[in-house]
């Protein structure tokens, strides 16, 4: 699977891209970074990985010339991107906590948002967990940018619970009820977003709390979901806690839960209550 | 649904991809499966958005599972099943979560292009295999149809076989049928091609 700090990750593109264009009063030699950055992401899209990496060394060389002459917050964020999607990972981190040094002007506040994204990604393929981890903290507690703080939201949550899976006993149950406040306190901010929800029931499946992520998955898919393979995986999820509970709830008890979740399950469509709709037959 | 009508637009499927991608017939039919899959639910427009410029953010999916969840997802995928029986009585998590990688995507989210692409091992229950080369042949296929990918006649036509196949209501068709179909029509045309 493609990691979502790859260049090819389609969450990594479209924050990329969404940097580019978003990018205002440039000077030429920044007009052409974004006109090769852009024309590197379209070729990743059409699968063209040679001349995408061709277009990403040349939106390097014109930022690198862009920073020499006029160096901005603005100019940095591009070539630390055009550095994160050629791999060059130590590089990207530079140019990001460059654009951070020079500080980004009123109205920015985006594209500091993705280069935060951008660095956290850097320290994670650079092997600086903690560091990526408290980068990513930040980013979803302060991030304006929605998209940004949705997909800093996941990586955070991805990384915590996989350090906390190597974790004993005590540490893991505490080190899970912390990602679950943070996520609970992205809710209480945002009830309508159904992939905070999703987080959350993924996060309660980690603790065993298998109520509660059924609850969160069932809102998730009522909410709506930003892909087809996240709503996939959710109700997966659903099918997983539906058989966890049976293990663990008396007969009297299953019967209550089998009834809600017959419910739930005729309202989406399913074929049965352990059968998405989408499954092949 | 008019079986001829479908039959013609797969065929011209098939010649666009024949001419695109003239030796890798192994990729014809995941991409056309993947478009009819697509077609019912209307998505005919990846490359439009590409051009368009408009970048959709779609946050992925959390790929940190509890061992709970891969040890179920082991125990209740028919086949995956039997073809990991001894590591689950073990409970090998190592070895479990190595392949739950390369099987969740096919087996579990099923995902339309990954079904297709793996589908003789599918069928011949070799589940080992897919575990095994996921990565490998996943990254094959996308190399693979770089050539594709680099000219706009190619988008139009499958786009063209999408709307078509849309507009003939193929969603009444069960996916076994759609499937069958579609291989029909390709083994039709390369053997054409090799007479």
């Amino acid at each position: 699977m493609i990691s979502p700090q790859s260049p090819r990750s389609p969450v990594f593109r479209a924050f990329a891209f969404l940097a580019v264009l978003l990018l205002t009063g440039c000077a030429s030699h920044l007009k052409q970074a974004k006109f090769h950055y852009s024309e590197g992401q379209l070729r990743t899209r059409a699968y063209e990985t040679a001349q995408a990496a061709a277009s990403y060394k040349r939106a390097l060389l014109e930022a690198e010339k862009e920073v020499r002459s006029n160096p901005s917050a603005q100019a940095f964020t591009l070539k630390g991107l055009a550095e994160a999607a050629l791999e060059r990972w130590p590089d990207a981190e530079k140019s990001f906590l460059q654009a951070f040094t020079l500080g980004f002007a009123e109205g920015e506040e985006w594209a500091r948002d993705v280069a935060r994204l951008g660095l956290s990604s850097s320290l994670d393929a650079l092997g600086l967990k903690d560091a990526a981890l408290r980068s990513l903290i930040d980013l979803v507690d302060h991030a304006k940018f929605k998209p940004a703080r949705l997909e800093a939201a996941r990586r955070f949550a991805d990384l915590s619970l996989a350090a906390a899976s190597g974790l004993d006993d005590k540490e893991k149950a505490s080190a899970l009820a912390a990602v679950a406040k943070t996520l609970e306190k992205l809710i209480d901010g945002d009830f309508a977003c159904g992939f905070y929800h999703y987080l959350l029931s993924q996060t309660e499946s980690h603790r065993e709390d298998y109520r509660k992520s059924f609850e969160e998955a069932a809102i998730a898919r009522e909410l709506g979901l930003p892909a087809e393979k996240v709503l996939r995986d959710n109700d997966l999820q659903i099918v997983f806690i539906s058989t966890k509970m049976k293990e663990r709830l008396s007969p009297d008890e299953w019967q209550a839960f089998e009834e809600l979740l017959g419910r739930w399950t005729r309202k989406w469509g399913w074929r049965d209550p352990l059968t998405p709709n989408w499954k092949k037959e | 649904m008019d079986k001829k009508r479908a039959e013609h637009i797969l065929d011209n499927g098939v010649k666009v991809l024949a001419e695109f991608l003239p030796i890798k017939t192994y990729l014809y039919f995941p991409v056309l499966y993947s478009i009819c899959v697509w077609a019912v639910r209307r998505i005919f427009d990846l490359k439009e958005r590409v051009l368009a410029w408009q970048v959709w953010l779609e946050p992925g999916m959390v790929e940190s599972k509890p061992d709970a969840f891969i040890l179920n997802f082991f125990e209740r995928t028919e086949g995956v099943r039997e073809a990991f029986a001894e590591e689950v009585r073990v409970k090998d998590m190592a070895a479990l979560r190595k392949a739950f990688a390369g099987l969740y995507p096919v087996c579990g989210l099923e995902d339309a292009f990954l079904l297709a692409l793996f589908q003789e091992d599918l069928e011949a229950g070799d589940f080992r295999k897919i575990a095994d080369e996921f990565g490998e042949r996943t990254a094959r296929a996308i190399e693979d149809i770089k050539p594709a990918g680099s000219g706009q006649e190619f988008w139009r036509g499958m786009q063209s076989v999408g709307m078509e196949i849309a507009s003939l209501g193929i969603h009444v068709m069960s996916d076994v049928q759609v499937r069958k179909l579609i291989l029909e029509r390709i083994r039709k045309k390369v053997k054409k091609d090799e007479d």
